[in-house]
């Protein structure tokens, strides 16, 4: 029988772990030896470069463009999402607060809001790309059949606004999950809170503030790292759908647009790799905060 | 309550509206004429064009590319669901020593982004010859799934009552057939839910595709209708790049209202953990 | 695979190339060096290479955008003219993956259309000397007129663009034009005729805005597409001393005076409204759309436009092609002068069996019938001059025939934008933001010469000379 378990595992494990380190620890591992070298693609030709593609980096204008833009994203895209997912999930269930169930059509509208998390972030991109369309795109339509035609605009050729349409994409695709996610989050919590919030005379601002958001915290910290993967990333809905792409002029640059080009147009696999290690840096800051955050809140709390 | 109920669903249609418009305006304009689109993006078509489908599905190769992306996904997907299962449940129910390194190794690489590894997982992959091939994407695709599913199955296999195990192995079942006769089954709505999930992403997939998979001929979905969209040279199709976009969403639509509550009962349990 | 030298696949293709290029170079200096003796029999004028008549011919064409019809058609002439031969034909689309091996066995095919993005590395090959110098086809007499040598039978570029270290080792098929489209049935009916200087161009534009139609649209999202006229502009005022200047990135070369004159050209074409509004943000699909619907009079574009449209252009709308107007009354090259490059590039490997087969398979494929035939089934210009003389042709290819005629030997290309990929988006970037009149023309000069100096002085960077 111990026999039998120990094959069991090996056979259960190692075909997975070997997949595993051959596609993903080998290539992750190998990036920071790369980083560290000016390696163009020719074999035997990679010479140890110090931390020079890092000192490049910090002078390379199109890169701190892309680090600029992923920081406004970072800090747009989760808020934006996260406020209007809660927003409408807490709408779902306002009619449902004294004790009886969620809006009438609530799950239909759960199916349609999360139709654009299925879709390819290509198809979207697509698909937006016709909707900024200026001369005869659905907003820009949309925008002059009610008489605004002041804000008509050419919405991914300027560089002030660019980022924001690319920004309201990527909440837009998302929006739906989350707010299925904090439905189910809420409808997980016991009714008998809400009905003595309404005792004591809580309307539904206050009911929200202190009941809902309190109960439903952990949900909302795993939807913040999980967008902020989101907004560090971007890249097929730039690459597919700004102007360059990643314009104009470098206005809606992203690091992964950024390290794809310099490796696969420019064949700098060397300085490309670099990016790639800041881009994991910073994932890995953001993670390490937004745990801590949690945590020290939760302390708080206790 | 009124006000706000009435507030609700005023919230609520909007979002719909907004979510819905480009999407039916898409399977609008998937039946319009080039010059239908181009002058009057906003009617209704007046002549259905049936043959935009027809000639997206062969001239555009969306057929071919269709069936690129049901190769490698499917391939993908039974892989990702057979190693992650595995994985899960050795690790879920087997104590042993290094069980919560090889824990680790699987779910942190869940959040390394994807970018670090992609240069020198273009040259690994070349050097095992495989760029360009169905069984690259597959070992890839599956390879970056599998910790997510051993994430999202290990809490799953751990709640699973070890009773019934317990009397198979008394049975004289070996732990072969213990995983793949009671265990698994028991498992099934976490299965189906990973399962969903995973096709999804992997349906999905952009980035992995457009750098180890430069062969037009084996291009996935997205990866074509990208192609499709930014072509120079070609002649311009603006009906058929509606109607193949249309293809594109149109099975996992269906497959999501289908499946629905499989996803909103597996997104509960990943939220509840 | 796409019909057309498109930047976006030409930068494709030269990045393949890059990455596939060390695989090679490995596997080709491993080869041993043993030489299999070509077979070849006696010269004569109609022989000029003295195939054999019983050798087989092996030929490796790409079957991309043009299909491989017309590399079949050749060898059909082929074995018509040597009966004992056979032709054994293979139209393929990974030529690099499938030939490396075969280079590195010394048992290359007899020709090989070397296109795609799986290329074979050129600048590999020629370095392991497993290419052809084709100087002895290029002084062969053509195939369908003896009195002419082949080398004059082709257009101009065609040969540099073949060149390696001073050796002609390939020969491109296509030829590809840019310049700025009209439609002539748009201008006959408003009475508009097609600027031949820059001052005659901005007073149309003022005529054709006051007819409520935009002068120009461009592809706002791919800016290389506005680069064009642009650097014609410059290339025209500078003569070839400019377009060497700026490919050899020299000190300064962005600051000349034709490349300022053409800058303040756009700027103030832009500046005066003559851009279609909403082009900053048209990918060329919408642009080009547009300019068929005649909301605008002029786009930029390469000579596949008319291809490209085909199904969107009215009836009657008569599309035509014509050489960018001429800055000043001083320009070095005459206003008829226009960017040209070919592609397609046909090669004979110097360790193939039967290499003086290959050489005649070239002649045949090169002469007037083959790419007259190529013109008529592909509507694409062939690199061989006068290979659309008789023809009836449609308006756009008339007009591309019309222009390269009409510009003679005065042709031009840039290399910058194959050679350095980083300069090429440094200057499309620019340019985009110039003709949004969100950089003045010495704005855009001082960024575009910043991002050359960088390149100029990363050692990094592999540099080429012209």
């Amino acid at each position: 029988m111990r026999h039998g378990r120990y094959r069991f595992l090996a056979w259960a494990l190692l075909p997975a772990l070997a997949l595993h380190a051959v596609f993903v620890l080998s290539p992750y591992a190998q990036a920071f030896y790369l980083s560290l070298t000016d390696w163009t693609g020719v074999a035997g030709n990679a010479h140890f470069v110090g931390l020079s593609n890092y000192r490049r980096l910090a002078s390379d204008s199109l890169f701190l463009d892309a680090v600029r833009n992923n920081a406004t994203m970072l800090v747009v895209v989760p808020l934006a999402t996260v406020a209007l997912g809660l927003f409408l999930a807490s709408m779902l269930h306002v009619g449902g607060r004294d004790g009886r169930s969620a809006v009438r059509g609530a799950g239909g509208y759960q199916i349609v809001y999360f139709f654009p998390q299925l879709l390819s972030l290509v198809v979207i991109a697509v698909l937006w790309g016709f909707v900024y369309n200026p001369t005869n795109g659905l907003l820009n339509g949309a925008l002059r059949g009610i008489g605004l035609d002041g804000l008509a605009r050419s919405w991914l050729a300027e560089p002030s606004v660019a980022l924001w349409a690319v920004m309201a994409v990527l909440v837009w695709s998302s929006v739906g999950f989350y707010l299925v996610l904090f439905s189910a989050a809420i409808d997980g919590i016991p009714k008998e809170l809400y009905e003595a919030a309404l005792l004591d005379g809580a309307g539904p601002w206050a009911t929200f503030w202190r009941l809902t958001l309190p109960l439903v915290r952990d949900t909302v910290q795993v939807a913040f790292v999980y967008l902020g993967i989101v907004a560090l990333d971007g890249f097929a809905v730039v690459q597919v759908m700004t102007v360059g792409p990643g314009g104009p002029d470098g206005a809606t640059e992203v690091i992964g647009l950024s390290l794809y080009r310099t490796a696969f147009t420019y064949g700098k696999f060397g300085y490309a790799s670099a990016m790639g290690v800041a881009l994991f840096f910073a994932t890995l800051t953001l993670a390490v905060l937004a745990l801590r955050a949690g945590r020290k809140e939760r302390l708080e709390l206790a | 309550m009124r006000i706000s109920r009435g507030l609700a669903h005023a919230a609520m249609l909007a979002w719909g509206v907004v979510t819905a418009l480009p999407l039916l305006w898409a399977v609008l304009s998937s039946f319009k004429s080039d010059h239908e689109i181009l002058t009057a993006p906003w009617s209704i078509p007046q002549h259905p064009q049936w043959t935009n489908w027809s000639r997206a599905w062969n001239e555009a190769d969306i057929g071919r590319y269709f069936l690129n992306s049901a190769i490698v996904v499917g391939g993908a997907l039974v892989l990702t669901m057979l190693l992650g299962a595995l994985v899960a449940y050795a690790l879920a129910r087997y104590e042993f020593p290094g069980n919560r390194l090889v824990y680790h190794t699987f779910v942190a690489a869940m959040f390394f982004p994807v970018f670090l590894a992609l240069v020198p997982l273009f040259f690994v992959v070349k050097q095992l010859h495989l760029l360009d091939t169905y069984a690259g994407l597959i070992l890839v695709y599956a390879a970056y799934a599998v910790p997510f599913t051993v994430f999202f199955l290990h809490a799953f296999f751990r709640t699973l009552p070890s009773s019934i195990a317990e009397a198979a192995f008394l049975d004289g079942c070996g732990h072969g057939a213990v995983f793949f006769r009671i265990m698994l089954p028991m498992a099934r709505p976490g299965l189906v839910a990973v399962g969903i999930f995973n096709f999804l992403g992997l349906w999905n997939q952009y980035l992995l595709p457009l750098v180890l998979n430069s062969d037009p001929d084996r291009y996935v979905l997205a990866q074509g209708l990208a192609a499709l969209s930014v072509s120079q040279g070609y002649r311009s199709d603006w009906s058929g790049l509606f109607a193949g976009l249309t293809i594109a969403m149109i099975p996992v639509l269906v497959a999501y209202v289908a499946f629905q509550r499989h996803i909103r009962a597996g997104m509960t349990t990943g939220a509840v953990r | 695979m796409s019909p057309s030298p498109t930047r976006r696949s030409l930068l494709r293709t030269a990045f393949t190339a890059g990455v596939a290029a060390p695989l090679l170079s490995a596997c080709v200096t491993a080869g041993s060096d043993d030489d299999p003796k070509s077979q070849s029999g006696a010269k004569s004028a109609d022989n000029p290479f003295g195939v054999k008549d019983d050798v087989p011919l092996e030929v490796v064409a790409f079957k991309g955008g043009y299909g491989d019809e017309y590399t079949k058609k050749a060898a059909t002439a082929y074995e018509q003219r040597f009966p004992a031969a056979k032709v054994d034909h293979k139209g393929i689309q990974k030529v690099g993956e499938a030939l490396q091996p075969r280079f590195v066995a010394n048992t290359p095919p007899d020709v090989v259309d070397n296109t795609g993005a799986g290329r074979l590395d050129l600048a590999t090959l020629v370095g392991a000397g497993q290419v052809s110098d084709l100087a002895e086809l290029l002084d062969a007499p053509a195939h369908d007129d003896p009195a002419v040598k082949v080398r004059d039978t082709l257009l101009p570029g065609v040969v540099d663009d073949g060149t390696f270290d001073g050796k002609c080792v390939t020969l491109n098929f296509t030829y590809t034009v840019w310049g700025l489209w009209y439609s002539k049935s748009l201008f006959a009916q408003r009475g508009w005729t097609y600027p031949r200087t820059w001052d005659e161009m901005l007073t149309l534009c003022e005529s054709i805005k006051a007819a409520g139609i935009a002068p120009w649209t461009y592809q706002g999202k791919y800016p290389e597409y506005i680069n064009d006229p642009l650097l014609s502009m410059a290339a025209k005022v500078g003569g070839p001393d400019l377009v060497k200047a700026v490919d050899n990135l020299q000190p300064n070369a962005w600051k000349a005076d034709g490349l300022k004159a053409a800058a303040e050209a756009f700027a103030e074409l832009a500046g005066k409204g003559y851009l279609m509004s909403g082009s900053e943000a048209l990918s060329h699909t919408e642009a080009q759309a547009a300019w068929c619907q005649q909301k605008a009079a002029f786009i930029p574009c390469g000579s596949w436009l008319e291809s490209e449209q085909k199904d969107v252009t009215p009836a009657g709308f008569d599309m035509v092609m014509g050489a960018v107007p001429a800055r000043t009354g001083a320009d070095k090259l005459p206003v008829a002068a226009v960017l040209a490059a070919s592609s397609e590039s046909f090669l004979v490997p110097s360790k193939a069996k039967n290499r003086a087969g290959g050489l005649e398979y070239l002649r045949i494929l090169f002469g007037k019938k083959s790419a007259s035939d190529f013109a008529k089934t592909a509507n694409t210009l062939p690199s061989v001059g006068g290979a659309l003389d008789g023809l009836t042709l449609s308006s756009g290819l008339g007009s591309v025939r019309d222009a390269v005629t009409a510009a003679g030997r005065n042709t031009f290309t840039y290399r910058f934008r194959t050679w350095y990929a980083p300069l090429a988006k440094a200057v499309d970037d620019a340019t985009g933001e110039l003709v949004n009149r969100r950089a003045t023309p010495t704005e855009w000069a001082d960024r575009i010469q910043k991002a050359a100096d960088a390149i100029a002085k990363d050692s990094s960077v592999k540099k080429f000379t012209r």
